[in-house]
């Protein structure tokens, strides 16, 4: 219980006896934490093994490959996207404990709701947009050829073009910690979010490029733009873990 | 106010202006009407230039030079791994 | 806005072995020192892993069409392509001067020589707009070819490098213009980031305009 925890300043943690940070935090932050990789995981299931999405099939197909891919996969898709409706709340989640520990920072609010708004907005064409387009698509046998051409295209341009809207999110993120004096989170993940707003500026052909490396399969728009956001993705969960451990417990509720 | 670092620098830029001038010369849209004609020895040249300008800039207006020296390390690594890639795929 | 604080002295000072910040009037860097502070270099180093890729990537689309590359390479103005890298490498002399005027203390020196190389960077980005829109009026966009997507996205993400820098550039200024800051570590990561920008573009100069 929080008795045999020794109080700690707001400041700094003690240092135990054998040189280690005692874990701190509080339960319920913890709670919310474990979340956030519970859904990423479930995130990285659907889009990889399920719905195919990751990696997208080609934009430089025919119609009848495109019918193809939707019949090959519409279980899988249906499975998939279904889960996915359910509980794309988890990103809700895993924004608002980013909020949480940027409202610790010295430079105020201001930085955390603009990365709320920004990545909320990337929520809709990010990753509901093709759950719904593709479900469309698999849910009547028989539909017209044309229009699940254009359920394939508007799923993935969407899903890989709506990169963007996330750029303002990172900068945000980037910004408040650089100004942060309370080192929430290290210096360096600002510069990592900035490589991200970098491989979106990438991935902005997606619109014009049918094939290459600016396709929205392609090595440039899509493959590096993806290793580099599972590698934002992963510093992320690991400096909310320890952001997590070095709240002090009896640290006052926010505003 | 001229210092010996003042002076190192402003030599470093004027090599580095100078190469870049160079490549004015090995470069296809300077001779105008002529076709676009590939040329091993001017690549060759163009890769060999753009490393050492790389390095002039990252050894002495980066501070390398006087660096730790995984930083040496590592920036050598990267101009070398690029330009040899380059010349690879080029030459392939 | 908060300061630009938020560093603790622990981490220059892992890496700064010898204290060869010290002023003395011959200048000059004794022994080892890690100029600016840790996470810039992590911001730098991973920029040129992945603007690596980017080049590497661009050499294989290329080895696929060379002829296509070649006849498309013609169209660019190399007057320009020089004209920029001279501006820029002006500009990064300009931030490698201020840097020693600040750690000589000559702060007004180092202010100056920041706004110059600052007006470099920005004249890069008008001959740069100016160079794009005559591409474009000649009618070659991005969607051209293989070759006019690459010119264009390398060119653009280079060119967000070069704005993120004004930016840091101006930071710099804000540094150095107050008295109670003035911290080494801020200069010289401004400057580092800066130089990034210049040998990137040496790079994009060489593989866009000049090899063939």
């Amino acid at each position: 219980m929080s008795s045999t925890i020794s109080a700690q300043t707001s400041q700094s943690a003690k240092v135990a006896d054998n040189g280690r940070t005692p874990r701190a935090g509080k339960r319920d932050v913890w709670l919310v934490f474990w979340i956030v990789p519970a859904f990423y995981t479930a995130f990285g299931v659907i889009f990889f093994a399920l719905a195919r999405v990751m990696p997208p099939p080609r934009p430089d197909v025919t119609t009848d490959q495109m019918v193809h891919f939707f019949h090959a996969h519409g279980l899988t898709i249906k499975i998939g996207f279904g889960v996915l409706v359910l509980i794309v709340g988890g990103a809700g989640v895993a924004n608002g404990i980013v909020v949480y520990h940027m409202k610790r920072m010295t430079v105020g609010s201001v930085m955390a709701y603009a990365y709320l708004g920004s990545m909320s907005i990337g929520a809709l064409p990010g990753c509901l947009l093709v759950a719904f387009c593709f479900l469309t698509a698999v849910y009547r046998p028989g539909r017209d050829r044309q229009v699940l051409a254009l359920l394939y295209d508007l799923g993935l341009l969407s899903y890989v073009g709506s990169l963007g809207c996330f750029t303002t999110a990172y900068f945000a993120f980037a910004v408040a910690i650089l100004y942060d004096r309370n080192n929430i989170f290290p210096k360096w993940l600002a510069y990592v979010s900035v490589w991200q707003i970098v491989t979106e500026v990438l991935a902005v052909p997606v619109f014009v490029s049918k094939a290459g490396p600016f396709a929205w399969n392609g090595s440039i728009a899509f493959w590096m733009g993806t290793v580099i956001f599972g590698f934002w993705l992963s510093c992320v969960i690991v400096f909310l873990m320890k952001a997590n451990e070095r709240q002090p417990v009896d640290e006052p509720p926010l505003d | 106010m001229t210092t010996d670092a003042a002076r190192t620098t402003t030599f470093v830029w004027i090599v580095l202006s100078a190469i870049t001038i160079a490549s004015w010369w090995l470069a296809p849209g300077h001779t105008r009407g002529a076709a676009a004609v590939a040329s091993v020895p001017i690549t060759v040249a163009v890769v060999l230039l753009g490393f050492i300008k790389g390095r002039l800039i990252i050894q002495y207006f980066m501070e390398v030079r006087t660096a730790p020296r995984w930083l040496k390390l590592f920036t050598d690594a990267w101009l070398t791994t690029l330009w040899v890639a380059v010349l690879a795929i080029y030459l392939y | 806005m908060g300061d630009f604080v938020a560093h603790t002295e622990q981490t220059a000072g892992e890496f700064d072995t010898a204290a060869a910040s010290s002023v003395s009037s011959t200048d000059g860097q004794r022994g080892v020192h890690l100029p600016g502070d840790v996470h810039m270099w992590v911001m730098v180093l991973g920029d040129l892993i992945i603007f690596g890729a980017y080049f590497i990537i661009f050499m294989v689309y290329r080895a696929m069409k060379p002829q296509e590359f070649l006849t498309s390479q013609e169209h660019l103005n190399i007057n320009i392509g020089v004209l920029n890298t001279l501006v820029l490498l002006a500009s990064s002399w300009f931030i490698a001067r201020s840097v020693q005027a600040a750690r000589a203390d000559d702060h007004t020196q180092a202010l100056r020589l920041t706004y110059f190389g600052g007006l470099c960077g920005v004249a890069f980005t008008a001959i740069k707009a100016y160079e794009w829109s005559t591409k474009i009026a000649q009618g070659y966009t991005i969607s051209s070819n293989d070759f006019f997507m690459f010119y264009y996205m390398l060119t653009g993400v280079h060119l967000f490098h070069v704005s993120l820098g004004l930016l840091i550039l101006g930071i710099t200024v804000r540094e150095l213009r107050n008295p109670r800051r003035r911290r080494p570590f801020m200069v010289e990561s401004g400057a580092t980031y800066w130089h990034m920008v210049d040998l990137l573009w040496i790079v994009i100069f060489a593989l866009l305009y000049v090899m063939r």
